[in-house]
């Protein structure tokens, strides 16, 4: 049988989980209901109970390299059923917490799934609204495939679901300060 | 009964027949809807990635504006918008330091009055399964209808707090009740997997293949749907899953506030009928709607 030492090291990952989302994964014991119920597992090379037995373990590099955290679709399906009551989507956040945040830096094999959350947050910030079109054409060409969907634009446009220009919220100002101040506090810690 | 309404993103843009039906049924039901002052986007599945205070702020935001503005009750019609609004309230409801935080980053100071809740439990709430049945003007009898609920209309369960987590039957209830046929189906909480749709159209494309096959399979003439991006998925990735899958369903995916809005009378083209990719005409043909 395997040995597992349990030291500060192998700890810290579990314990920077716990301190980041107050979710224990230590609480896990293997049972696979998460993975049994992913509707995205068929893409993860890590599955969830997996990734829960890897963070106990501290295996920081298998859990982010893995790039799990950015194929789960935060449906709440593996949440529902943890008969532990871990909320792995919490846990799931909490890592990407780390990653969007510059903490931690490993290879992803998804790396256009965080851009198009900065994206996101970019335009929100700008517009107090997304403003779909315009996320669509940048995304695409940073992805560097402008046409991506394009057999949908037309069907979008003629049937008016489209909007060509962004639409500006009269509480957008309120959202930047929000922002910028959220940026401050964690810039800081 | 009146309500914040907050539209989101969505029903703002692409679906647009999403609200016009939905604000025809509400009339129709007596139902008050006011836009929530200065709302802003919730943040969707960005936010919580990228940081817990932000997801809890940014939905903070317009709830506090509803609260000003005097409401103790809102519905958003998105499912993405509702999630983020009820986890908010549930987060800052559990951990005072956390209220605390988000109300020295908001203007107006958001004291958690305001409870969040989607059309389908205002309906049921305000009008009720038994009224539901009076103002009928059509009969679609006879048309199969699969329900689909999406991923966060009751997951989880603590925050939602609402319908059968595993198998809800509310919008199931909600058409029965005006004389529509819906059936028992294996998928009606598998998620679309909507928030790929901008980065990997693959798995979208992939789990809507499976989504309207499980549909097909139970002898669905349509499927009714309560949330803009399982909408999206659902009626607008058919001819890629064609393309992809070899499999043309062609089944006409319609929000459950259209097929209410026409067995009250409404016509079709108020309704946003016309914005629709797979036509519903086959389908509806023999009920002398469109």
């Amino acid at each position: 049988m395997m040995k597992i030492e349990l030291t500060e090291d192998t700890q810290k990952l579990s314990r920077e989980i716990q301190s980041l989302t107050g979710e224990n994964v230590n609480l896990c014991y293997q049972c696979r209901k998460c993975s049994i119920g992913c509707p995205a597992v068929y893409e993860m090379t890590l599955k969830p109970h997996e990734m829960m037995r890897a963070i106990q373990l501290g295996l920081e590099e298998e859990v982010f390299q893995s790039g799990t955290v950015w194929i789960c679709l935060s449906c709440e399906t593996c949440n529902t059923r943890c008969p532990q009551d871990i909320n792995i989507v919490r846990v799931i956040d909490g890592l990407r917490e780390l990653v969007m945040s510059g903490h931690v830096d490993y290879f992803n094999p998804h790396p256009e799934i965080p851009s198009m959350h900065r994206l996101f947050l970019k335009l929100v910030e700008r517009y107090g609204r997304i403003y779909e079109m315009g996320l669509a054409l940048i995304l695409n060409l940073k992805m560097v495939d402008p046409f991506k969907d394009i057999d949908m634009a037309w069907p979008m446009l003629s049937r008016g679901k489209l909007k060509l220009l962004p639409h500006k919220s009269g509480g957008v100002e309120e959202l930047r300060r929000v922002m910028s101040k959220i940026r401050e506090i964690e810039g800081e810690s | 009964m009146r309500y914040a309404y907050f539209p989101g993103c969505s029903l703002s843009a692409s679906a647009q027949d999403y609200d016009m039906s939905l604000k025809w049924v509400c009339r129709f039901l007596g139902i008050e809807l006011q836009e929530v002052r200065d709302w802003v986007c919730c943040g969707a599945s960005s936010a919580h990635a990228t940081s817990h205070l932000l997801s809890v702020a940014i939905p903070a935001i317009s709830l506090s504006h509803a609260e000003q503005s005097g409401f103790d009750q809102l519905t958003a019609p998105c499912l993405a918008c509702l999630s983020r609004m009820k986890t908010a309230n549930q987060q800052m409801g559990a951990d005072q330091a956390l209220k605390q935080k988000i109300n020295d980053l908001l203007e107006d100071e958001y004291q958690g009055t305001v409870q969040v809740l989607h059309p389908l439990e205002v309906i049921l709430k305000d009008v009720g399964l038994d009224s539901l049945g009076k103002g009928v003007q059509k009969r679609l009898s006879g048309l199969k209808v699969a329900c689909y609920y999406g991923c966060v209309l009751t997951r989880p369960p603590k925050v939602c707090q609402f319908d059968n987590t595993e198998y809800p039957m509310s919008m199931d209830n909600i058409l029965r009740s005006v004389g529509m046929e819906t059936l028992d189906w294996a998928y009606k909480t598998e998620c679309c997997g909507v928030s790929m749709t901008l980065t990997r159209a693959d798995m979208v494309v992939h789990l809507a293949h499976k989504i309207l096959r499980a549909a097909k399979e139970v002898g669905a003439d349509v499927i009714a749907v309560c949330c803009p991006l399982c909408h999206a998925n659902l009626d607008m990735r058919q001819n890629q899953i064609a393309d992809r899958y070899g499999e043309r369903f062609d089944i006409p995916v319609l929000y459950f506030t259209q097929f209410l809005g026409i067995v009250y009378g409404a016509y079709s083209r108020e309704l946003g009928f016309h914005r629709l990719m797979v036509s519903p005409e086959r389908a509806l043909e023999n009920y002398g709607i469109l």
